[in-house]
């Protein structure tokens, strides 16, 4: 390889358009929308400075903290749910069998299927009269069981978090099977001469050598459920009367239902920070771990 | 090197591509110099773009007028509806307003008589007092800017409140349709003992409950002045009054007149619902006439009848009403003079007058002028619903008055109501909301 191609400069070069597009479509947005959030504005006509006002606002607004409690559920859910049976999988799904291709096929499914679909079909299952939920809870005799899962509000929230776990668990299948797959044999065969089987195993070979990797697959969880947005519009709107309301779905009704656009953009500041600091509190934990 | 060139070439073909096809979307129309010789240039502009039947019949109508003058040069442009408000503001903000174009009843032809670019059409209503009289009560009342001078003669209503209900079952459990709410309450308690749902509702979408259902409830209790006198900040949504119009919500609620888990279905689950025959009655706009057309099979739609919603007892509004606003019309831009006038007058006339209203109202969609239609070949289910539509006084839809946020502010509580919220609560963020939106 000519040297040139490994030098500081043609790498920056390299870079460069991919760059270029990510600050003027990810940075600058950004900077203009917290720049937006200290305006009280409707979108159109006249901005007015309103300072800090709009994050008062969100503070006082308990719909805000709602959709805040909401989303530390889902950012929950995904680490307790997707993570160790991303991982369970990926474990049991190593090897390259035709049956195991078959099974990790089915489960990055509903990844490749629009998110619309999903909630549209997570929706007909939790159909409060002819839903498949509480059919099978009909036939079952678990009649007590049965309730309308996406507008009763004491449990829609964990009802609308299970498509959003089942649909999200794809990648990070295929993301742990090929830190497994990158575990060198010599590793493997050492821990399977020491005797080290089963748990032991896992716990003291396996996991070790792909911890990197979990660290990343909670940091995705935590910003993937920070943004969730999709299928809870196509589920239940964050309704009924805001009892799913996620922070993308408030600022997203704020901006663009009730025209608050100067509130909506404050409130898509306030999801960054949110963000970064989780991910800042994630880094802590697991590099004392690790 | 080479490569580059030609990549700069295609660039600036690309360019001058996109400019000149900008640049052909805006034209500029010369149609007002008619007057002395024959022929009349004119322009009209609108949204039937669609495929379906009230599209192809309004443009029917053009393309008649057309026919029949020839010595009018009419240039007609259909606009998609998507885009059609904004390339109105664009002409207007240029003050280059087509002859004859749509407008929507409410703000958007308040702003173009604000503008000072529109002209009464009155001439037409002088000329045929008859037609002007026909229509329903209060369908000029948004297109009527002066004392005297109408602006627009509205050719559609978007009708959001009728009672639809399930004949077969009522005779069935042997009640009554009622026409008073304790005859509506009777009902509610026959069909849930006999395992019917009453009232079947998707509110998932939650401008469902307080478009259908909120708009004439409230108004049969309230009266529509106290309304109009609330959203201009004259009264208070915590009013008595607006307590208790929530509060016979919540009574049919509390009484379990909607299905289990109504929040976390959309309205075309609830249509299906019901006409499958397992709600005994379905509170809709004239929307699921279309969607019941469409889906349902003729065998289902026979017992659906459609009434109005029942009178409330003690209540200060009108019984027999529903819930409603005008659609648009066809307006006259200001500029258009002499023969043009007359030209483009004769070219409302065509569409909203008797005939047009006709030929819409045949195409199954609503509208505000009265007529005769049990010889037209509509469907039986529509014609019953337009005859109720003809009797019925219009009252306001909540949310084409209040802000937008008020609006958001209403559907949430409503949705919070049938969760177990209490009528004052959402009152009150009902009242903080309108009243946040009015001072700005």
């Amino acid at each position: 390889m000519p040297t040139y191609l490994r030098s500081r400069s043609f790498v920056a070069l390299a870079l460069l358009p991919a760059m270029l597009i990510f600050i003027v479509f990810a940075i600058v947005p950004i900077i203009w929308s917290a720049y937006y959030g200290f305006f009280d504005w409707s979108g159109l006509g006249s901005l007015k400075f309103i300072g800090l006002d709009n994050y008062e606002m969100m503070l006082q607004d308990p719909i805000f903290w709602r959709a805040l409690k909401n989303n530390l559920i889902l950012v929950a859910s995904a680490i307790i749910g997707q993570v160790p049976i991303a991982l369970l999988l990926a474990l049991l799904l190593l090897k390259n069998s035709m049956f195991n291709r078959v099974i990790r096929s089915a489960v990055f499914m509903p990844m490749v299927l629009s998110t619309v679909v999903v909630g549209l079909i997570w929706g007909y299952i939790y159909q409060p009269q002819i839903g498949l939920l509480n059919t099978v809870l009909e036939m079952l005799g678990l009649d007590s069981w049965i309730r309308a899962w996406l507008s009763d509000p004491k449990v829609n929230m964990y009802a609308v978090s299970i498509p959003i776990n089942w649909a999200n668990i794809g990648p990070y299948l295929v993301i742990f099977i090929a830190a497994l797959q990158n575990i060198s044999s010599e590793v493997n065969d050492a821990a399977k001469i020491d005797g080290a089987v089963g748990f032991r195993k896992l716990f003291y070979v396996t996991l070790p050598n792909i911890w990197d990797t979990v660290i990343v697959t909670i940091i995705l969880c935590i910003s993937g459920s920070l943004k969730a947005f999709d299928h809870v519009i196509v589920m239940t709107g964050g309704g009924p009367a805001q009892s799913t309301e996620l922070l993308a779905t408030y600022m997203y009704n704020n901006s663009f239902t009730v025209y608050r656009y100067g509130y909506g953009s404050a409130v898509s500041t306030m999801i960054i920070l949110i963000s970064a600091l989780l991910i800042g509190l994630n880094y802590i934990i697991t590099k004392r771990r690790g | 090197m080479k490569k580059r060139l030609t990549l700069v070439i295609t660039l600036i073909a690309l360019i001058s591509l996109l400019t000149a096809a900008c640049s052909s979307g805006n034209q500029t129309n010369e149609s007002h110099e008619g007057g002395s010789n024959e022929k009349v240039k004119l322009t009209i502009w609108h949204n039937f773009a669609g495929d379906d039947l009230r599209a192809k019949a309004v443009r029917g109508l053009i393309d008649e007028y057309k026919k029949a003058n020839p010595n009018v040069e009419l240039d007609a442009q259909a606009i998609p509806v998507d885009g059609y408000r904004q390339r109105l503001s664009t002409v207007a903000a240029g003050n280059e307003m087509p002859d004859v174009f749509f407008v929507y009843a409410g703000s958007q032809s308040q702003e173009f008589y604000d503008a000072g670019l529109l002209q009464p059409i009155t001439p037409l209503a002088e000329e045929y007092p008859e037609w002007k009289g026909n229509f329903m009560d209060g369908a000029f009342d948004r297109f009527e800017f002066e004392e005297g001078q109408i602006y627009s003669a509205p050719i559609g209503l978007s009708a959001t409140s009728f009672l639809y209900y399930n004949k077969d079952l009522f005779e069935k459990h042997g009640v009554k349709v009622p026409t008073t709410w304790t005859e509506l309450m009777a009902a509610v308690k026959t069909f849930n003992d006999n395992g019917i749902t009453p009232i079947a509702l998707g509110n998932k979408a939650p401008w469902v409950a307080q478009s259908t259902i909120l708009g004439s409830l409230a108004d049969r209790v309230t009266g529509t002045d106290w309304f109009l006198k609330a959203v201009k900040g004259e009264a208070s949504f915590t009013d008595p009054v607006f307590v208790d119009a929530l509060g016979k919500f919540k009574e049919l609620v509390d009484n379990k007149a909607f299905q289990e888990g109504a929040n976390s279905i959309d309205n075309t689950q609830a249509e299906q619902y019901f006409i499958q025959g397992n709600a005994a009655m379905m509170v809709s706009g004239a929307w699921t006439l279309t969607n019941l057309a469409a889906s349902a099979t003729p065998e289902q739609v026979a017992p659906i009848e459609v009434t109005t919603m029942p009178a409330i007892e003690g209540g200060a509004g009108e019984a027999g009403t529903i819930s409603g606003g005008a659609g648009g019309g066809f307006a006259l831009s200001k500029k258009t003079e002499g023969a043009a006038k007359d030209a483009a007058l004769d070219l409302i006339y065509s569409i909203s007058g008797p005939d047009g209203q006709k030929a819409i109202a045949e195409s199954n969609s609503m509208v505000m002028y009265k007529m005769d239609l049990a010889s037209s070949n509509v469907s039986p289910l529509y014609l019953k619903a337009f005859n109720v539509a003809m009797e019925a006084g219009i009252t306001p839809v909540y949310d084409a008055y209040l802000s937008a946020e008020a609006g958001e502010s209403i559907n949430n509580g409503l949705q919070e109501i049938m969760m177990g919220g209490k009528p004052e609560d959402v009152a009150k963020k009902l009242q903080d909301a309108q009243a946040r939106s009015t001072q700005k």
